[in-house]
């Protein structure tokens, strides 16, 4: 108990120590922010990968650690697209996982928001054109907010996320 | 070096009609063996004490516009001597079986079943011919390796369902789970067959992810397809752009200058320290022990923001190269980097020592999910879960490539097999690499990052690779078509090679202790699917 203690006692708040976002996000249209307006200032994601090189869950990942700490602005993870206000999606729409993504839009209550994260989910990055990528994400469900970067660092995805939050 | 000689007049002395090939690129023997002999020799390979072979890769090349024929390779690791043995074959062009070493190698089954889909080429004799990447939606006869498939044919959609394994008996139920998951990982689907909370059978449903990767290959140029292999794992990006590189620089005869080489180890323990850390944490967090995982986040984090503020990028992309390094760093860079490693590890010290002294974690990871001795080395399991499992091996040590022939590793074993093993193994690797930083540090020597080469490729000239990443054993094969193009590439990450025995370690483990076993073997999907 004292080791534990004197650890995070030594350790202290480590909670926004990382660069700034650089990436300028593009700038919400008025009917995605009409939409997430209905969220408030909480926003429950649920991330579904369909192809990604898991470099953006990684960095998904990144954003629940205690420097970035996205629960601090009221942004949790979702184990559940029923539970889930915005659905982010990763990587070129596999034809293995085209069926998958069309079930958890489906699943997922209405209002929601679909923010496609990284360039792969934006326009099938490098795996564009191939017989085994029927991408991007927008060909198969609407999309609201783009966060590109490949993959966009946390800084980027955390300034995006929280851009939504923003009121009109 | 007499020992290996003695190995390949062994093998041609009990197999008179193999026929020994010179080899351009790299060290190893290699026969060509009839199609018929192949279940006999590979067998022999295998469990001759002498030899002790086991499986390192299987690939199958689409020769039919030269030669008419296809091309099968068979790859093995003599154990002992950590020497490799590559056995050839070709079937002509419209003969389309060939016999399954399944049967008596267990290694093989994946390997065998992905040729058939990639190929439509038939093993004959294997127990299970479903489906494996091609998911039973794809229409029949789409086998996108061949040569007259088009790159960017658009896949029409069939009628079909992957049949499961069944085991029926009263109280036993099937338990769904993916390909969707509940935290933020990729996608695979798990089929468990249980009779209350234990584990009767586990069946693995994957390659959601495939996006074609080996095709696209095809359509990039030995200098260009770079970018391709830092995405082909995206955790792994020196990894697999590391041994994609060292196979084009066997086709164009490139000496790597000493300081890119050291340069490269350098990133490669990086990579392998910030997933490391990343897992220790991880396995902390699903027995629900929260601290340690917020903890190993930070330091993860930390070595992120360095990799970002060194290169540029947080995943250490665009920093390896056909011919060495992609940046140099100062001497002021490399104090940077060392005095974040004492930091961090005397951090991890730290922590490591709050992990170690409680006891309802360690319980909960002792004997959870063990993968015996046996077992992985029937599957031929590669990397952290193979060390954890008595198997001793790692390619820094084994087969040194970059600076690690200068370099002294120490490799970790722990023969318990179980999640607590694999923890421990990233613990110690953990320490290891942050020695093996401070020893490249002292070492590293001044001059060029990278080479150039004036030669050109020759066409189907091709040449194998092999790079301890973080995971494990991580290979590539490249073969050169005309004017600088990729005939061939194929790519094996280590995912591809432990996926199969993950099936093998949760047999009578409940249910909730399933995640925790995944975590500890933490595969990656999109390494496996391709």
């Amino acid at each position: 108990m004292f080791r534990i203690l004197k650890k995070s006692l030594k350790t202290g708040v480590v909670t926004g120590r990382h660069p700034q976002a650089i990436q300028p996000s593009e700038p919400l249209t008025p009917e995605v922010r009409k939409k997430a307006s209905a969220f408030n200032r909480s926003l429950a994601i649920r991330e579904v990968d369909t192809g990604s090189c898991n470099a953006c869950e990684m960095e998904m990942n990144a954003l629940t650690n205690p420097v970035y700490d996205s629960e601090r602005f009221g942004i949790h993870i979702a184990a559940s697209p029923r539970h889930a206000d915005a659905l982010v999606v990763t990587g070129p729409v596999t034809v293995n996982m085209e069926r998958a993504l069309k079930d958890v839009h489906k699943q997922t209550p209405d209002p929601k928001l679909v923010i496609a994260l990284g360039d792969c989910a934006i326009n099938c990055g490098l795996f564009k054109g191939s017989y085994a990528v029927t991408g991007p994400v927008d060909r198969h469900i609407p999309v609201d907010v783009r966060i590109p970067g490949c993959p966009p660092r946390p800084a980027d995805i955390l300034k995006a996320l929280t851009d939504i939050q923003e009121r009109a | 070096m007499a020992k290996t000689r003695s190995c390949d007049t062994e093998l041609k002395a009990a197999f008179p009609s193999i026929v020994q090939e010179d080899v351009v690129h790299g060290e190893f023997s290699h026969f060509l063996v009839s199609k018929d002999l192949l279940p006999t020799i590979t067998r022999y390979l295998h469990t001759q004490p002498g030899f002790h072979g086991r499986l390192t890769l299987l690939w199958a090349v689409d020769n039919r516009p030269a030669r008419n024929t296809y091309g099968l390779h068979y790859l093995f690791t003599l154990e002992p001597s950590h020497r490799w043995v590559l056995l050839s074959t070709e079937l002509a062009g419209d003969d389309r079986l060939f016999p399954s070493i399944t049967p008596h190698i267990h290694a093989a089954q994946w390997y065998e079943r992905e040729i058939r889909d990639m190929f439509g080429l038939i093993p004959q004799g294997h127990p299970d011919l479903r489906r494996l990447v091609r998911h039973e939606h794809w229409p029949k006869g789409t086998h996108p390796l061949k040569k007259d498939f088009p790159w960017d044919h658009a896949l029409g959609r069939q009628q079909g369902e992957h049949r499961f394994r069944r085991i029926e008996g009263e109280g036993v139920f099937e338990v769904p789970v993916g390909p969707i998951h509940a935290g933020i990982i990729e996608p695979g689907h798990f089929r468990f067959s249980v009779a209350g909370e234990p584990i009767m059978q586990l069946e693995l449903h994957h390659f959601w992810t495939h996006r074609g990767v080996e095709k696209l290959f095809e359509q990039q140029t030995l200098a260009t397809a770079v970018p391709l292999a830092e995405r082909v794992s995206g955790d792994t990006t020196i990894g697999h752009s590391l041994a994609y590189c060292q196979a084009v620089e066997s086709l164009l005869h490139l000496e790597v200058p000493r300081r890119g080489r050291y340069l490269r180890s350098l990133f490669l323990e990086l990579e392998r320290l910030h997933n490391h850390l990343g897992d220790v944490g991880a396995i902390c967090n699903d027995t629900a022990y929260a601290l340690p995982h917020a903890h190993c986040s930070r330091m993860k984090e930390q070595i992120m923001q360095l990799n970002d503020r060194l290169t540029g990028s947080r995943f250490l992309r665009g920093v390896t190269r056909v011919g060495g390094a992609g940046l140099d760093l100062t001497a002021a860079q490399l104090a940077e980097i060392v005095a974040e490693m004492d930091r961090i590890e005397q951090d991890f010290s730290e922590l490591e020592s709050i992990i170690a002294h409680n006891a309802s974690l360690i319980d909960r990871l002792e004997t959870t999910g063990v993968l015996t001795e046996r077992t992985a080395w029937d599957h031929a399991v590669v990397g952290v879960v193979g060390r954890a499992s008595g198997l001793d091996q790692d390619l820094r040590r084994d087969r040194p490539f970059a600076a690690y022939d200068e370099l002294s590793v120490k490799v970790v074993n722990y023969r318990y097999g179980d999640v607590r093993a694999r923890m421990r193994v990233r613990m110690d690797e953990i320490h290891e690499s942050m020695r093996l930083i401070r020893e490249i540090q002292l070492k590293i020597p001044q001059g060029p990052v990278a080479a150039e080469s004036g030669r050109r490729a020759q066409a189907g000239d091709w040449a194998l690779s092999a790079v301890e990443g973080w995971r494990g054993e991580i290979l590539y094969m490249v073969m050169a078509g005309e004017n600088g193009t990729i005939q061939r590439c194929k790519v094996r990450d280590p995912s591809f090679a432990n996926w199969p025995a993950i099936q093998w370690a949760v047999i009578g483990n409940i249910i909730p202790d399933f995640p925790l076993i995944n975590k500890s073997f933490n595969l990656s999907y999109a390494g496996n699917d391709l």
